[in-house]
């Protein structure tokens, strides 16, 4: 009996071994689709899960609600806080919709720090550590139409901090196409100065590129004044706008008038820029600027500032591109000083290790004529190899080397410099 | 009484079928759940039916902020983990979750923005609210939409047709 049975067996495993053998290239599925469904049960379990929290809170808010007549609670909570909802009565009834509701003002405050560590080769420097600036970001939207940003830094100085207001914008939105705001803005000039704000977490590299670095004067990092932007109907080319008039540079150039223009002209700004909808990542901008500059010490000039750029902004790869042109006539002689500036950055975030490393170059230029007087902009050739490295959502690590230049004929600096940025 | 043998042969074909209903059953089932597609959902009033990638890109950007003078865009999205938000991460945004974050903070403290894109929890609230909310525009699990719901076709497409882009 035993006998019979055993070719029997052997056919049933030879059969078992043979047909899993011959399976065609799609059995190579099962793999996959098991994972696939184990995903979609653990989806599945959270829904779950999501679904009785959601029924709890619906049994406890009509708990708490009981005895009182729901629409008559919506009432006060309607007359106290602009709703961007239409109906009180489905409001009382539904918690997550009450959830939704949006309260004004509604202030969000978001911190910017940063420790750095340098040591350089430059004569008369020493290496060690600093705090970076402390900034605190401030966002409320005032109702459906008008919003508030404000931007607070704490710069560290020998013996205190400097507290300075670096934005203060009132802003209303008619609709995409017009919104008009009051304030003081990062000029509205080329690309990275609108980008990226205080709070080095937000950019790639440790610092900013020299021709807009923060207390630099080659183009106006503050404005004061009014300014309209939006959209311009374009289809995919994604066409956008802003313009500006205000105080311009103060008698200090690295400053804005905060306090009351240097002179009676104002500054004026437009910007044009491009983001393509068939090349999800690109912008590409022109801005000029205008302006009549009153320094403490030194001629008056007017001032014409030309810039261009082109970024790409995708990460893999990312490439920022800047170049701006800066005309200089004096009032009383007509002399004309032309200086020129520009950057290209280029970084790639790496796909390995959950996409935390991300390595980046830059180089920059900048010339300005020797001859132009009271004009603190010296020439620069530099380069910047480095890499991010993204702890958490909201930190990261960065290590740079710097080769640069200042001046003709100067000695080439080279150093290192580390940063740990972050938000909270 | 039958022989084992017998028995055997008898039983074969029932496994070879049960065990091919098994492979073929387990594969259209992941199938179904790859290729379910997410629907973009506005509130009825919303004055568009039909939207480029492009244009629902533009909205979940933040570039476009309102459908008409009056009516902003309210963003719903997904909490992470969900498929609808990998989806929308995915074929939208082109951005990794800490990329996606790191996006919506700059947004707003460049000023271009009040807010970030509202996280629901479950589709049903997100049903909830984007009927709720004039200007809301939520991405649904195609099969867990309302009935009356109103769906936006995407590149001319609804979904469950061909070539509908989010899935």
């Amino acid at each position: 009996m035993h006998s019979r049975l055993l070719p029997i067996l052997v056919f049933v495993l030879l059969s078992s071994a043979l047909f899993a053998q011959s399976a065609p290239p799609a059995s190579a599925e099962p793999e996959p689709s098991v994972k696939s469904l184990l995903d979609r049960i653990q989806q599945l379990e959270k829904r779950i899960s999501e679904l009785e929290d959601h029924e709890r809170k619906s049994s406890s808010a009509q708990a708490g609600s009981s005895g009182s007549p729901a629409v008559a609670e919506s009432k006060p909570a309607k007359a106290e806080a602009m709703s961007i909802l239409p109906s009180s009565e489905h409001m009382a009834t539904s918690p997550a919709v009450r959830e939704a509701e949006v309260h004004y003002p509604s202030l969000q405050i978001r911190g910017f720090g940063d420790v750095d560590f340098s040591a350089t080769n430059e004569k008369g420097t020493t290496s060690g550590f600093s705090l970076g600036q402390f900034v605190l970001h401030l966002a409320s939207p005032l109702s459906s139409k008008v919003r508030y940003f404000g931007e607070i830094s704490f710069t560290a100085q020998p013996t205190t901090y400097d507290l300075s207001v670096e934005r203060s914008i009132i802003r209303y939105d008619y609709n995409d196409y017009f919104k008009m705001s009051f304030g003081k803005y990062h000029t509205p000039l080329g690309y990275w100065n609108t980008a990226f704000h205080h709070g080095a977490w937000l950019q790639t590299t440790i610092s900013r590129p020299e021709m807009v670095r923060f207390g630099g004067t080659l183009i106006p990092i503050h404005f004061v004044g009014l300014q309209a932007e939006g959209n311009i109907p374009s289809g995919n080319l994604g066409l956008g706008y802003s313009v500006g008039l205000g105080n311009g540079r103060g008698s200090v150039l690295s400053k804005a008038g905060d306090n009351g223009d240097a002179n009676s002209n104002r500054a004026w700004v437009a910007n044009v820029f491009a983001r393509p909808a068939q090349f999800y990542g690109l912008q590409l901008g022109v801005t000029v600027y205008r302006d009549e500059l009153t320094p403490t010490t030194g001629a008056e000039r007017r001032e014409w500032i030309e810039d261009a750029y082109v970024v790409y902004t995708k990460e893999r790869p990312e490439f920022l591109s800047e170049f701006a042109s800066v005309h200089h006539t004096d009032i009383l002689t007509s002399q004309v000083f032309n200086s020129q500036a520009f950057y290209v950055q280029l970084a790639y975030r790496l796909p390995w290790q959950e996409n935390k490393w991300k390595p980046y170059y830059r180089f920059e230029y900048i010339h300005r004529p020797e001859s132009e007087p009271d004009w603190s902009v010296t020439d620069l050739v530099g380069s910047t190899l480095g890499v991010r490295y993204d702890i958490t959502n909201y930190a990261a690590f960065k290590g740079e080397y710097r080769s640069t230049r200042h001046g003709v004929d100067e000695p080439r600096v080279n150093g290192a410099f580390f940063q740990t940025a972050f938000t909270f | 009484m039958r022989s084992p043998r017998k028995f055997a042969l008898a039983a074969l074909p029932s496994a070879l079928a049960f065990a091919f209903l098994c492979l073929s059953l387990s594969g259209p089932l992941a199938a179904q759940n790859r290729d379910v597609d997410v629907a973009v959902v506005v509130h009825p009033d919303t004055p568009v039916s039909n939207l480029s990638l492009a244009e629902v890109r533009k909205v979940f950007l933040g570039d476009r902020q309102y459908w008409t003078t009056n009516t902003p865009v309210v963003l719903l999205i997904r909490a992470p983990v969900a498929r609808e938000r990998n989806v929308v991460l995915k074929v939208i945004y082109q951005m990794s979750e800490s990329q996606f974050k790191q996006y919506w903070i700059a947004k707003i403290f460049r000023a271009e923005s009040a807010t970030a894109p509202k996280v629901v929890y479950s589709n049903d609230v997100a049903n909830e609210l984007v009927t709720a909310i004039p200007g809301a525009i939520a991405f649904i699990d195609a099969r867990d939409v309302r009935p009356g719901a109103k769906v936006v076709r995407v590149d001319g497409h609804l979904p469950g047709e061909p070539g509908y882009p989010l899935r």
